[in-house]
């Protein structure tokens, strides 16, 4: 055990609120965890030593100035600096069949939710479990047609260790935006988790940005319940920080529903980046398409694994999984790992991956016309992952991504 | 039609027979003192027997992987014999007129009739019985090209210089639980070398067969081809039917200097065990080629039998321009498990790997594609193309896939793409209007599915796999 974790558990006992009994079934079970090694198949390419002995402060006095805005996106914005929620929740304007709690207090929503979309075996979620004092409870009532989206910041600042949850209803019917936002470049350690439970008929639009750099360490998840003919539409977009690690769930738990999720890793110089994605196809007639797109710089290393599971009864499913990925110099590195589980026979299943380097020709004819090397290197490479960015159905946060991931591609070119 | 699929599913095993041999066997258990009683029966040199026990060493330190898609009961390995031989072979035959009449019918019953077999067109055949290599053919014809082929005993004591030099050199006596094991208890299997230049004039096969009741089988089979030769190796096994569940640890090394190439070709048709899983062959082996420059290994499986197979025939591409290939057939049915794939480990510059996995799944069986590929920060412009795809046959099966592709050079290409599908009906029905029964029409649909596959084998070896596996897929159609 790691002298961070055996720190957590201590700390855990010290956490006394109305969430007490899924608390402590989370830390029995963290306590019987080993921390994780090379040999531990879900951490084989990251390696924990550099938060095994992380001694961080635990609590802030940071405010909001930090958080990070988007510029033309008419949001609903919650934010969290350091794990605490520093917006007026009393001077939030919601529209009809809006919801919005903080975790502090017993709610129906949360009680139904905490612990119960997110699987027990992610080592950080656990963590989260214990540890997450601070959180918000959307609910989205029924029918519900919410086009206004809701921002939930999570801002560290440095030198800060802090946990993060977000607990999400979408009612029968209903429609909802949701964007996690994550920021901050401090030596800090802040974990995310959100659960997000989409009943039958509903649609979620969903966006993950994790945007940590510099010396951050962020670790988190979003796991999703599809109900009955829901649908939901994801794109995540990370950089890779001293360490980021997420974990994404998207379970089909009702037939007939709908998964797109995108993936965009954008790797700067010595970052880390490791995604794990898991499909799990429990009810027919399910539809998956995930598509991770990811180019990595000098010395910065990618992790993908991308799990299809189809269980036994989940017959006509159809799932697919590409994961393509780009090295710009020698010292980059990626690791990936497509894998399907399949126990139904009536399914279409498939999965790719490549790794590989600038088709020259395609460089060649650029050049011919007349384009200098330089910014043609730009276009061709960054048109791989603007292809999934003009993908995100929300135009206003994609007009704000697409210049700023540009710029990180240039800078990244440039320090090759 | 279920009717129909009842009587087939319940066809026994052709190849399961007992033949009744007189043995000498140990009593089951395995520590130093067997290890060294082993190395002094085959009468091996002094550095065999402490490198035996090296490997025992570092095997009573080391763990039973679990990290396979495969779930069987733990082997007692202190209940199982770790030789045996047959009587007869106390004053070693010089002919086959010489052998033991039982066993040569037992051959007879497998379908490979030694007299035959020396007609044959030009095919050595280097016959495993149990632990003790009886009789190899077609010695001299080789002999006069320079080629060695023979028991890896024979070998330690005719040329124990050249097995020094190469034996563990590509799967070290540590490398794994059950390599280590293999390394420690080895009884026999095939040396192969093939000198400089030389076209090795005929294909080279054994056949081998796990006859002794309690007797795990642990061969080693080391070929070593020198620059710029060529060897087309073929391997079969069947094995009598029992209930005892069998151990199967081989260790295969290839060595394949500058501009060398082997093809080393599989057709494995262990017992898989009865309509409940019971009983059946336990299939861990660990196989591993060492490329050269220049030099191409190719591998080349069928895999229809083994209750559980865990598998990896793998390519360490070291030289520059070197060549990896693996083409797999692997067919579960029944309560069969397979986890099986390769590792192509790319070093050298402009090293190119090809993979092609086909997995087919009926009855209730899983079958699991698990390959590594490795782009090394020397791989300058090496290359990979991967390509498994599965097949479904019923409902109640499993096909997985379990690809890790690590890069660290950016100018090596790695691709991958993996399908899982059933028989469409459509395609049966195609079929079926052209006046094929359904049986014959999904065999026709497998085989067309397997093709690339079966190209790759020899000849003989071909019409034997099309015809394995049209028997395994009887009755799996509805």
């Amino acid at each position: 055990m790691s002298q961070w974790l055996a720190q957590v558990i201590e700390r855990a006992g010290n956490v006394d609120d109305w969430l007490a009994s899924a608390r402590s079934k989370a830390l029995a079970e963290l306590k019987e965890k080993e921390w994780p090694g090379r040999r531990t198949e879900a951490w084989r390419y990251t390696s924990l030593h550099k938060v095994a002995d992380l001694n961080l402060a635990t609590t802030s006095e940071a405010t909001t100035a930090e958080a990070p805005q988007v510029e033309g996106l008419n949001s609903i914005d919650l934010v969290f600096v350091d794990g605490r929620l520093t917006s007026d929740m009393t001077n939030l304007v919601l529209p009809d069949g809006v919801t919005i709690a903080s975790l502090d207090t017993k709610n129906d929503a949360a009680e139904n939710l905490f612990g119960q979309v997110k699987p027990q075996h992610h080592l950080f979620g656990l963590v989260n479990d214990v540890l997450a004092q601070h959180g918000v409870v959307i609910d989205i009532a029924p029918n519900a047609n919410v086009e206004q989206p809701i921002r939930i910041v999570n801002f560290a600042s440095d030198g800060v260790e802090s946990h993060q949850r977000s607990l999400v209803r979408v009612g029968e019917g209903a429609k909802a935006v949701i964007i996690e936002h994550g920021a901050g470049n401090g030596h800090s350690l802040n974990t995310a988790f959100a659960e997000y439970d989409i009943a039958d008929k509903a649609a979620l639009e969903h966006y993950r940005l994790a945007l940590h750099e510099g010396e951050a360490i962020h670790v988190g998840g979003s796991h999703f319940r599809l109900h009955n003919e829901s649908k939901l539409n994801s794109t995540l977009v990370g950089y890779g920080s001293q360490l980021t690690r997420l974990d994404v769930d998207i379970e089909h738990a009702g037939e007939h529903a709908f998964a797109k999720f995108n993936n965009i890793y954008l790797l700067a110089p010595k970052e880390h980046f490791d995604l794990h994605s898991t499909i799990e196809h429990a009810q027919p007639n399910g539809t998956t398409e995930e598509n991770a797109r990811g180019i990595i710089g000098d010395k910065a290393k990618a992790v993908f694994n991308g799990r299809i599971h189809i269980h036994r009864h989940a017959q006509k499913t159809l799932a697919e999984l590409n994961n393509r990925n780009l090295l710009l110099t020698r010292g980059a590195q990626i690791n990936t790992k497509p894998e399907l589980e399949i126990y139904a026979d009536d399914v279409q299943c498939a999965h790719g991956a490549t790794v590989a380097e600038i088709d020259e020709e395609a460089l060649y004819y650029m050049l011919t016309r007349g384009i200098d090397k330089q910014q043609a290197l730009v276009m061709l490479n960054f048109g791989f992952v603007q292809e999934l960015l003009f993908q995100m159905p929300n135009r206003a946060l994609a007009n704000w991504l697409q210049p700023i991931l540009k710029q990180r591609f240039e800078r990244m070119m440039e320090q090759q | 039609m279920s009717e129909q699929i009842d009587q087939a599913l319940e066809r026994k095993y052709d190849a399961g027979f007992v033949s009744e041999i007189e043995s000498e066997t140990f009593a089951p258990g395995l520590n130093e003192d067997v290890i060294r009683r082993l190395s002094e029966i085959k009468g091996e040199p002094e550095w065999m027997t402490e490198w035996r026990l090296q490997a025992y060493r570092k095997w009573l330190k080391m763990n039973e992987p679990e990290w396979a898609h495969v779930d069987y009961p733990k082997v007692d390995y202190q209940s199982i014999s770790y030789y045996s031989a047959p009587k007869s072979m106390k004053d070693k035959p010089k002919s086959l007129d010489e052998v033991d009449p039982e066993l040569l019918r037992t051959y007879e019953k497998l379908g490979i009739p030694l007299h035959e077999q020396e007609m044959l067109a030009g095919v050595a055949v280097d016959a495993v019985f149990d632990s003790v290599s009886v009789v190899t053919t077609f010695r001299e014809k080789l002999e006069e090209a320079g080629v060695i082929f023979c028991p890896i005993s024979e070998a330690l004591h005719k040329y124990p210089e050249l097995v020094k030099k190469y034996l563990g050199t590509v799967v070290p006596k540590g490398d794994n639980f059950f390599a280590a094991l293999n390394s420690a208890v080895f009884t026999d299997g095939s040396f192969v070398y093939i000198p400089k230049g030389v076209r090795c004039p005929m294909e080279l096969s054994t056949y081998f067969r796990i006859n002794e009741q309690n007797t795990g089988q642990f061969e080693r089979t080391l070929i070593v081809a020198e620059e710029g030769s060529y060897v087309s190796y073929l391997e079969g096994c069947t094995a009598p039917q029992r209930d005892e569940n069998q151990l199967h640890a081989a260790v295969v090394e290839l060595v394949a200097l500058d501009d060398a190439e082997i093809k080393y070709s599989t057709v494995q048709n262990w017992y898989p065990g009865d309509e409940d899983g019971k009983g059946g062959i336990y299939n861990f082996v660990t196989k591993r080629g060492l490329c050269e420059k220049n030099a191409k290994i190719s591998w080349t499986q069928v895999e229809t039998g083994s209750a559980v197979t865990w598998k990896y025939p793998s390519c360490i591409l070291k030289g520059d321009n070197s060549v990896g290939e693996f083409y797999s057939v692997a067919l579960t049915r029944g309560k069969q498990q397979a986890d099986t794939g390769t590792k192509m480990i790319h070093l050298g510059k402009n090293t190119k790997s090809t993979i092609i996995s086909k997995g087919i799944s009926a009855g209730r069986s899983n079958n699991a594609y698990r390959g590594l590929v490795r782009m090394g920060p020397g791989a300058e412009g090496a290359r990979n193309f991967t390509e498994c795809d599965s097949l479904l046959i019923g409902d109640q099966c499993g096909a997985h896939t379990f690809p890790y592709i690590e890069s660290s050079n950016p100018t090596a290409i790695v691709e991958h793409e993996a399908t899982t599908s059933k028989v469409s009906d459509d395609q049966l029905f195609l079929c079926q209007q052209r006046g094929l029964d359904p049986e014959k029409a999904v065999s026709m649909i497998v085989n067309g599915f397997c093709k690339e596959v079966f190209r790759e084998l020899p000849m003989e070896f071909a019409v034997e796999a099309g015809k394995l596996l049209e028997i395994s897929l009887e009755g799996s159609v509805g």
